[in-house]
């Protein structure tokens, strides 16, 4: 029989053209002592000839490295540069607000097809959009819980339609919507209470006709000349009390905060340190 | 010795570009995308360390910048099933499918060399091994959201609006 073709091989031939292409493992081609299995009871592992492990296997013998060097610069005229001017991600979110998510899949099978390519995601940084006070607040309500308040980011995810285009269509329709939307004034906006407001404001509180109204009853007790309201809002006591209020409410309860609270507090009321 | 001045001196003419006949130029602008995830799934973990070597040379070679290169930790599917087609319910036997993952991130595409990358390593994906392809791409806000339609519409809409 005839001797196998790895006597022939010389050690500097060119490999990629023995494996040019993905192909099973043929140990007549392979000029190396390749040894896989289980070993015999007090043995080795049984040689390659004849040898269906090593069959089984997926092999990259047709992908050594000086082969994928000789595929790459061949494919290099097919690729294109980057723009340079865009090398970090903040000036991508400047140039280029909106990110648009897609996934492919790739598997064996009965069909290429697969139900979850179809799902697209739009994301936005709303500080990027032409918004003013009361569309960006609008707009907050309006999307609910796709808003992210630590990242300003608002994320779409669209998948009602079967084909990705028309996902990706819809996605962009809704933004233009609700980016419209919130730059209109329904009437009925006019009726927003206080339970509506997404940060407290000092301005018409309880608070501040309390504090005024403690004021004005220690100014008429100790018999000083009335003393106007205006003047009351602009001393530095009030002041001091309104920034620690707003602190309070919307930045939620810390020890400045509360420390802070403490000292305005005893400075509008005149109390003197306990001992 | 003249005679070797002069070939060197010929090799001017061999510098123009070789234009290869199958690239064309189109005018339309590039889709650039600001990551691209490929996570690949196998049952056999020394394949997946051959192809995460494999894709990361190919990229280096075509100049696109790995991010990241992790291994999410395999996930193993356990059954237990009756070992004999009737009666016997003490006698069971288990089977388990093991699934290894290998995720590599690359960073800032154009559309035509996530193309060619994305062909090239797909066409030379091994048997039973799966792949996810994530793209994020990247666009200007578009021109009809650019200022609301509202200050440029005549006043008509009112009567519309009450209707």
């Amino acid at each position: 029989h005839a001797p196998p073709r790895t006597e022939k091989m010389t050690v500097d031939q060119d490999w990629s053209s023995v494996y040019p292409t993905a192909a099973a493992f043929k140990p007549a081609s392979v000029p190396l002592p390749i040894r896989m299995g289980y070993p015999v009871k007090r043995g080795v592992p049984p040689p390659k000839e004849g040898n269906l492990e090593l069959i089984k296997i997926p092999n990259f013998l047709h992908l050594t490295p000086p082969a994928i060097k000789k595929h790459c610069a061949a494919l290099k005229d097919f690729c294109t540069e980057w723009p340079s001017a865009l090398d970090s991600d903040e000036k991508c979110e400047q140039h280029f607000p909106i990110e648009i998510e897609t996934v492919d899949y790739v598997s064996a099978g009965t069909s290429i097809r697969n139900p979850k390519a179809r799902v697209v995601t739009l994301r936005v940084k709303l500080s990027n959009l032409n918004l003013d006070d009361h569309a960006k607040k609008k707009l907050i309500k309006l999307v609910g819980e796709r808003y992210c308040k630590d990242t300003d980011t608002l994320t779409i995810t669209t998948d009602r339609c079967p084909l990705r285009r028309q996902n990706y269509d819809y996605g962009i329709h809704l933004l233009t919507v609700l980016y419209h939307e919130s730059w209109k004034t329904e009437m009925w906006e006019s009726e927003k209470t206080e339970e509506d407001m997404e940060e407290y404001i000092w301005e018409n509180s309880c608070s501040q006709k309390n504090a005024l109204d403690t004021l004005l009853r220690i100014k008429a007790s100790e018999n000083v000349s009335t003393v106007t309201k205006e003047e009351l809002l602009a001393s530095e006591v009030v002041k001091n009390y309104r920034n620690s209020v707003i602190a309070l409410k919307n930045e939620g309860e810390t020890e400045n905060n509360m420390s802070q609270y403490k000292e305005s507090v005893k400075k509008l009321l005149n109390i003197q340190a306990l001992p | 010795n003249l005679m070797g001045v002069q070939l060197a001196g010929s090799h001017v003419h061999t510098q123009e570009p070789k234009t290869n006949p199958l690239v064309s130029i189109s005018d339309e602008p590039e889709t650039l995308y600001k990551r691209l995830s490929l996570l690949v799934k196998g049952h056999d973990k020394a394949v997946l360390d051959s192809y995460e070597y494999f894709a990361v040379l190919a990229a280096k070679e075509l100049g696109i910048s790995v991010e990241k290169v992790h291994k999410p930790p395999k996930k193993i599917e356990r059954l237990t099933l009756l070992k004999s087609v009737h009666i016997y319910k003490k006698h069971r036997v288990q089977y388990e499918m093991r699934t290894h993952y290998m995720c590599l991130e690359l960073k800032h595409l154009t559309s035509s060399t996530a193309a060619v990358y994305l062909e090239y390593v797909q066409r030379n994906l091994p048997e039973g091994v799966a792949m996810e392809v994530k793209k994020t791409k990247i666009e200007k806000i578009p021109e009809h959201i650019q200022e609301p339609v509202w200050d440029t519409l005549p006043q008509i809409e009112e009567t519309e609006v009450k209707s």
